[in-house]
């Protein structure tokens, strides 16, 4: 096959990392918001901060396995 | 037929799994040398050293276990630390890869948790894990989980079943395998480079000036930041993924203000 679609392909795959990185921004900033808000709370927040980038950072590590697998397994 | 024969003397253990092996042996000396410290130690006396860090991880663990879990898992910290210590080691120990002396250096004993097999079977212990829980606390009506609304949503929950397993297994794979295969590309890249500049100038390869001054930086991030954060999401997510399992008591004072 041709070596630039598969590099196009892999590329196309890894749009869903940026969407993921998104994701993680929007939830970091609203927990430090929490933080400074609630300054008592923020060992809780900054725990339940980390699972949940963890859980959004699930996508992107999805994306980037198929986009190595694209580019390892489709090169033959 | 034949095949199935040929290969089932065959006990060449791939690199990663002895790696595993290594840590796991090397975690057993660790916990008989904290276990005899412990005995002999002198209960009136502050800890030092390695018992002293012994005693702050697991009072940790026990904290950590009873904010998120409850009461009602008093010796969940244990399992939780165990799986933490193996996944942390595997990751610290992942940057040395020493070769592998079973098939005479053509392969190295890198991070286990590169190999799909090792994140699957810690993922298959909280798997495991999950369901004996929710049959302790359910009893036959565990089987009443697979037709939750109606029995029409059999094969839905059949198959979301397996996501706490999949995504646990996936994480730790992807993360430990993206950190790796990065590497590898820094380390051709600094070495391809290296060789361009100091062909002429050193006597031996040269392709070994420049990757010391790049590779510690990533090596930081890639293994020893990635592999803690990885080892917390790994213990949160098995104490949410078992606490979850465990239905809701209604509170004394509760039933009694509903009657």
């Amino acid at each position: 096959m041709d070596v630039g679609l598969i590099a196009i392909g892999a590329g196309i795959a890894m749009i869903s990392a940026g969407c993921s990185s998104i994701g993680e921004g929007m939830i970091a900033s609203k927990a430090i918001e929490g933080m400074y808000r609630n300054p008592e709370m923020a060992s809780k927040l900054r725990s339940n901060m980390i699972v949940g980038i963890a859980l959004d950072e699930t996508c992107g590590i999805y994306s980037l396995l198929v986009a190595i697998l694209i580019i390892f397994v489709l090169r033959g | 037929m034949q095949e199935i024969f040929d290969h089932f003397f065959d006990f060449t253990i791939p690199g990663p799994i002895l790696m595993s092996y290594i840590i796991i042996g090397l975690l057993i000396v660790l916990c008989i040398v904290v276990f005899i410290l412990a005995k002999r130690a002198d209960p009136l006396k502050k800890p030092k050293g390695l018992l002293a860090i012994a005693e702050i991880a697991v009072e940790k663990v026990d904290g950590l276990v009873d904010e998120n879990m409850g009461k009602s898992f008093p010796n969940f910290g244990a399992y939780v630390l165990a799986i933490a210590l193996f996944i942390f080691t595997s990751f610290i120990l992942g940057i040395v890869s020493f070769p592998n002396p079973l098939d005479g250096g053509q392969t190295s004993l890198g991070n286990p948790l590169t190999y799909l097999g090792v994140p699957l079977s810690l993922a298959l212990c909280t798997f495991t894990m999950i369901h004996v829980t929710s049959i302790k606390y359910t009893k036959w009506s565990y089987f009443k989980r697979y037709v939750d609304p109606i029995p029409a949503f059999l094969p839905i929950n059949l198959l979301s079943m397996w996501a706490p397993l999949l995504s646990l297994t996936l994480r730790l794979f992807g993360n430990a395998f993206a950190g790796w295969v990065l590497m590898s590309i820094v380390y051709w890249a600094c070495g391809s480079l290296s060789n361009l500049i100091f062909a002429n100038l050193a006597a031996g390869p040269g392709s070994i000036f420049i990757a010391p001054l790049v590779a510690p930086m990533l090596h930081a991030y890639f293994d020893v930041f990635s592999g803690a954060i990885q080892t917390l999401v790994f213990m949160f997510l098995s104490m949410l993924f078992v606490a979850q399992e465990k239905p809701e008591e209604i509170k004394a004072e509760e039933r009694l203000a509903l009657a």
